[in-house]
Parts: C-alpha cells; structure tokens; sequence
C-alpha cells in the first residue's frame, strides 16, 4: 500500500518553475531516497509535499486522501512531518521545549512521556543537554535534535532533507544507524540525501531526480547496479 | 531632598506600568516583527474603559482593568485579521502604514463621541506616609497589578503550551508551521495579548492621572523608547527600560522643568540607537 502519493506535481518559486511533473510513491514502512544534483529539485519536492509551496498542478494524497492545499500544520497533524534542510531549529528555547514544540500534534501528546524517553535513548547526548539552548549546540547535536524533534510528532511518514550535510562521518554513521531503527519502528521514511552512497545503502528503493522530473526510478540495489548512476552519483 | 526621593519612588512605580505597555509592543515585534501603531489608542481605549465603567456604572476601577484586559484582547485580534493579517509578510512600511491607519480611526471615533477634554477618573484611596514620603495608593495598587501582570505573562510564555507556541512562532515561523502548531492563530493571539497589555496599562494610569482620548500618543512613543532601550522583541529589558524611564522622570524635574523630560527621553532613544541599535539588554536577531 502506498501511504502517500505526489502525482505529476509542478512547483516552484515565483515565476520560476522547479518541479516539471513529478511522481513518487511512498510504500509504506520503506525507507525511500530521492536522490539528485544540486537544483534537481529535490528540497522543492520535500517542501511542496508538507505545503510549504502549493503546488501550481498535480494531486498530492497521505492515506487516500488528496492533501494537496492542506496548510503545514494540518499535514503534520495527521503524521506527515519533514525534518527541514539547516534543521531550522527553535535556537532560543532548550532542547527539550524544542522536543515538546515537535510534539504539538493531538497524537504525539498523548505518548509525550514516552516518545521523549525514546528519543532520549536514541540520543542519550540531548538528555545531557536538555536544558541547554538549541542555538548553543554544535552542528551534529543540532541535526540530532532536529531528527529527534520530528519523532516526537509520531511522524507517519518522515521526511528528511539532507540528514548529512556538514556533519562529520561518525556523525552520519551514527545517524544513518537510527534511520534503520526507526524503519524498525514502521515509520516510512523519505530521505533527500546529497551522499548517494549511504542513501541507496540504507534505503529500499530510490528515486533520481533531474530537472525537475523523476529521470529514474527502482530498488536501491537496481540503481546501485544502475551505470548512469554510478557514473552520475557515485563516482565510479 | 525628600522631594526627590517622593518623586523618584513615583517615577519608578510608574515604571512598572510603562513596562507593561512597551511590553505589548516588544510581544507584538518579536512574534510577527510589526510595529504596532494603534498602541496608544488601544491604552487610551483602557482608560475609557475603567472610566466609564466607573462613572457611569459605579464599577470599581481595578475590576475595569480586567474588562479593559478583555477588550484590548479582543479589539487587538480583530484588528490583527482586519488589518495587519494581510500584510504581515510586506514590507515594514506597509504593517506600519496599516497600524497607523487603525490608530487614526479609533482616535477619529474616540474624538467624536468623547471629544479631547481631559477626563478623570474620580477615585482615591488615600495615601502612605513613609517618614517623610507620601504615596498614593492607587500608584502602589497599580504597580502590584503590573508586576502581577508581568509574572503572569512570564508563567504563560514559558510555562503553559500556548505561550511556549508563541515564542516558537517567534523564534521560527516556518518550523512552527512543520511542528503542527497552527501558526496564524498563535500570531493572531499574540497582537491580542499585545493590544492587552496596552488596555492594562492605560486603565491602570487612569486610576491616578488624568487624561484624553489622545493621552496613549504619550505613551505609545514612551513605549518605543522604552522597548529600544530594552531590546525590541525582549520582554525583560521591556520592563527594566520602563523602570528606568520611570526613574528618569523621578528625577528630571527635581533639576529642570518638567516640558524638558521628553527631550532628553528621545535624545537618550537617540543615543541609543546609535550606540546600542540592539538595545542595552540584547534583542531577538
């Protein structure tokens, strides 16, 4: 079954068009990557999905239902949460009121206590800083709990863009390694990552995108396979 | 000597009041970066408010401020859909222009159903005798309800699940939109807690000073410099300026007439905003 479905959606900014007709399909409990060069489209893609750009034509649908004008808040009301690029914390308040922030939705309330005990076990580093200022923590502590801030929302379906831009590799070893617990834990996942490596080796299936189009499509271990793609994206 | 002391204890329970209003401001700043130009109307409001209440239904002023809270709450979110929701993503120029214009129409009615004259409202409690100081009760009453207001709204913003949403909003709309927390309603709510303060602040002045439909221009530019001082979009430094303006205008007038107090206010706002454009105690970036 697919949990949520973008049906040849155009975006953009402005005047200038970003997405040319795009599709993708979430199966759910996958862990899916969408993979790209820089301007393919791929943060436009994530941010027209949560309705943080309307979409100019297409149909965008979370459990069958179209939620394609949907404000944000709505969408992660019913469990569609994205875990932005630059993490775009709460840098004013501590880390754990930037977890209570994630658990706004009806649904997350309720398991408060015990996402946030969770979440305190899969980085036990932001219990240690738990009162400590969002915007006073290095970069890798910051995408910690930018992650751990979209779990407490009971996300559905996470997306995240760019999990390890500017972090060191033990870091994204580290954070790659939680990717697969919360597969564990039926949460479908969407990645948008720029180290297609690591991206197609957690993930299930993947997409390419250029151009604003879906130029690829298949199992990760299809596009790992795939010559276009290792000449393109891996280097190889 | 004792003169000085008297003016300046008057001039710092004051300050508290001021406080509360630059308050409002400094809230409404820091959520949705607009700068509020119906503030003073909306004190003036506050003051009719207790006044009418008072004379015409013998309503206690101190319960007239908490209807005056009501109504500044209400007012300041309608005025927020009508005019400030729709341009809020503009330029500056354009939420300054939409305030402005809110201002000019409710001094407008104001003016015509209660003219200028200065009004009072006819109330005393008597006053306090320390040694060789006197002070008005209504003065100590009114700088307890501020300080009360104040730690109210301290509990609220950190404290409750609303308040922890509007310094979310503050700090980063868009997050506070991926996060589930329905983004417009919180900034809506936040102008009406700012238009709140407002009415406070002027229904507690119009328990011991005098005033007209025009008074809240005074203390809408005092509320400016106070929120400079402090930091735009700081709450603390908001009611450490307004103690310090209060204590300035303790002291002016013990050494020079009272018409110079507004000058050397701008001159200091001027300074300020030269040497310390953030503010003496920091601002929201």
């Amino acid at each position: 079954m697919n949990i949520l479905e973008i049906h040849d959606v155009s975006a953009g900014y402005g005047e200038v068009q970003i997405l040319w007709g795009t599709s993708i399909e979430l199966r759910d409990g996958m862990l899916t990557s969408l993979v790209g060069s820089n301007g393919a489209g791929k943060t436009t893609t994530l941010r027209t999905i949560m309705g943080l750009i309307k979409p100019w034509q297409g149909k965008i649908t979370f459990e069958g239902n179209d939620i394609s004008h949907l404000p944000a808040h709505e969408k992660a009301e019913r469990g569609l949460v994205l875990v932005p690029e630059g993490r775009q914390l709460f840098t004013d308040m501590t880390v754990e009121e930037n977890l209570e922030m994630g658990a706004s939705p009806q649904r997350a309330r309720v398991n408060y206590a015990k996402n946030l005990e969770r979440v305190y076990e899969l980085f036990p580093r932001l219990k240690e800083r738990r009162t400590q200022k969002a915007g006073t923590m290095s970069g890798g502590e910051q995408q910690m709990l930018a992650v751990a801030r979209g779990i407490m929302a009971e996300p559905k379906v996470l997306m995240i863009d760019e999990l390890s831009l500017g972090l060191a590799p033990v870091l994204v070893l580290g954070l790659f390694g939680t990717l697969r617990e919360l597969k564990k834990l039926g949460i479908t996942i969407l990645l948008v990552e720029q180290n297609v490596q690591m991206a197609l080796a957690v993930s299930d299936y993947g997409y390419v995108l250029a151009e604003g189009k879906v130029a690829l499509e298949g199992s990760s271990r299809e596009l790992m396979k795939n010559e276009d793609v290792r000449a393109a994206y891996l280097g190889l | 000597m004792d003169l000085l002391l008297a003016s300046l204890v008057d001039g710092f329970l004051l300050g508290f009041i001021y406080g509360i209003a630059a308050m409002g401001l400094t809230l409404i700043w820091g959520v949705m970066n607009v700068i509020n130009l119906s503030h003073g109307p909306i004190i003036a409001l506050g003051m009719f408010t207790t006044y009418l209440l008072f004379m015409s239904l013998g309503i206690p002023p101190y319960i007239g401020v908490l209807l005056a809270a009501v109504i500044g709450l209400i007012l300041g979110v309608i005025i927020y859909l009508i005019a400030v929701q729709r341009v809020i993503d503009a330029p500056h120029l354009s939420s300054l222009l939409a305030t402005f214009a809110v201002n000019m129409i409710i001094i407008g009615i104001g003016t015509a159903i209660f003219t200028t004259s200065p009004r009072n409202v006819d109330f005393r409690l008597g006053a306090l005798t320390l040694g060789s100081i006197t002070l008005q009760y209504t003065r100590i009453i009114a700088a307890l309800i501020a300080i009360l207001v104040t730690g109210g709204l301290y509990y609220f913003l950190y404290r409750t699940r609303l308040g922890k949403y509007i310094r979310a909003v503050a700090n980063n709309r868009s997050a506070a939109e991926l996060v589930g927390i329905p983004s417009n309603r919180v900034v809506a709510i936040s102008f009406g807690l700012g238009t709140m303060l407002a009415a406070i602040a002027g229904a507690l002045i119009a328990t011991f000073l005098p005033f007209t439909i025009l008074a809240g221009g005074t203390y809408e530019t005092k509320s400016f410099v106070i929120s400079v001082l402090g930091g735009l979009g700081n709450p603390v430094g908001a009611l450490i300026g307004g103690l310090i303006l209060g204590l300035l205008e303790g002291i002016i007038p013990a050494f020079t007439q009272t018409t110079w107090v507004p000058v050397i206010e701008f001159v200091l706002f001027v300074i300020i905003l030269l040497v310390r454009p953030n503010g003496l105690f920091g601002a929201k970036e």
